[in-house]
């Protein structure tokens, strides 16, 4: 506790701010190289977005020094974070849960819903629709 | 220290040192980063929302973002944050010619930034890719490929004005710089400015993966 201005004697230097911009220029080129493998879309996209939140992290600990910081401020990202996951999160499980129908018209879900041409939205049976591909390719012609 | 900056008035009547003064101002920031968050976190959930509503119309879309622009404004954002690091660390020192000159490259990275962003709009502008009705290209459409324009000019937006609020900020705490007003008992303003400039960079590590990639 040799205090000085900034709080702990856990002071950054530049040489951690370099290895720290040295790693995020390799996160970055990792990034641009594992999207250009075989690997399957979806592994590729979660690839992405860990090392996008490994370089955030990095950002965070270090260039905005919460490594030095004490006390509440440490919390309030960490909170933000936390907000910003549950806000996309349950928007997404709102949409991804609704009556294909109360999606907008030609988006996924809708176009999967079985008899869209012939059903429209206020008068089909009472409980959700299930959404099945099987019944993607069925569109029964006539009213 | 502490005394010298409290002689030059630095010091509020309510804070009883200049260290706790400092920790407060940083707390504060990051209240305000934290809002800023989630002023971008409405539109990060717009994104994920029409993402999963028009996959398709969104992955052909992102093909049409240019990414070699994009990497290479990674490059500078994530480089110019390195150089705010290293600026904050010699304020710190009372090196003031030393926090000029890397602020001035700071600056200067940011407006590469924005060169290479207009050049990205002119080039989207010229070929038609643009929100909504005046979206008028014709190598891709389908539901979902405008609103990805809409999503890429919303958020690419919002982050470059904070880009130009950011140069703004840090020329003034240049300015302060080259004065000479910055050294061990008094660094606040390239502190908080540092912590603004590395929230712009921090919002472009995930920018840039979810609208140039995936």
């Amino acid at each position: 506790m040799t205090a000085t201005t900034h709080s702990e004697g856990k002071h950054l230097g530049p040489t951690q701010y370099v290895l720290v911009w040295v790693a995020l220029m390799v996160l970055t080129g990792v990034t641009l190289a594992v999207w250009k493998t075989h690997l399957s879309y979806s592994a590729r996209v979660v690839l992405a977005l860990s090392i996008a939140t490994v370089k955030a992290a990095l950002v965070a600990i270090f260039f905005m020094h919460l490594w030095e910081e004490k006390g509440v401020a440490r919390l309030v990202l960490v909170v933000s974070a936390v907000m910003v996951t549950l806000l996309i999160g349950l928007t997404l499980a709102d949409n991804a849960t609704r009556y294909p129908f109360a999606n907008p018209p030609y988006s996924e879900s809708w176009m999967d819903a079985p008899h869209r041409k012939d059903a429209p939205p206020m008068q089909t049976e009472p409980g959700p629709v299930r959404t099945s591909p099987a019944t993607k390719s069925e569109h029964p012609g006539g009213h | 220290m502490h005394t010298e900056a409290a002689a030059q008035g630095r010091l509020a009547h309510h804070f009883p040192d200049m260290k706790t003064q400092e920790h407060a101002a940083r707390m504060g920031m990051w209240l305000f980063l934290s809002t800023e968050i989630l002023l971008f976190a409405v539109l990060f959930t717009a994104y994920a929302l029409y993402r999963f509503l028009f996959p398709l119309g969104f992955e052909e879309a992102s093909k049409l973002a240019h990414v070699a622009m994009g990497a290479t404004n990674t490059v500078v954002l994530i480089t110019s944050s390195l150089t705010v690091a290293l600026a904050i660390h010699h304020a710190r020192k009372g090196e003031n010619r030393k926090v000029v000159g890397l602020l001035a490259i700071t600056i200067g990275f940011g407006a590469l930034f924005m060169v290479l962003k207009g050049f990205e709009y002119y080039h989207h502008w010229q070929d038609g890719q643009l929100p909504g009705r005046f979206f008028h290209y014709a190598g891709v459409t389908g539901p979902g490929v405008s609103m990805y324009f809409t999503v890429y000019f919303l958020m690419t937006g919002l982050h470059g004005l904070h880009v130009l609020i950011g140069m703004g900020l840090l020329t003034w705490v240049a300015v302060r710089a080259a004065r000479g007003h910055f050294g061990p008992g008094y660094s606040t303003p390239v502190e908080l400015s540092g912590l603004y400039w590395h929230l712009i960079d921090l919002i472009w590590i995930f920018l840039f993966p979810l609208l140039y990639l995936v």
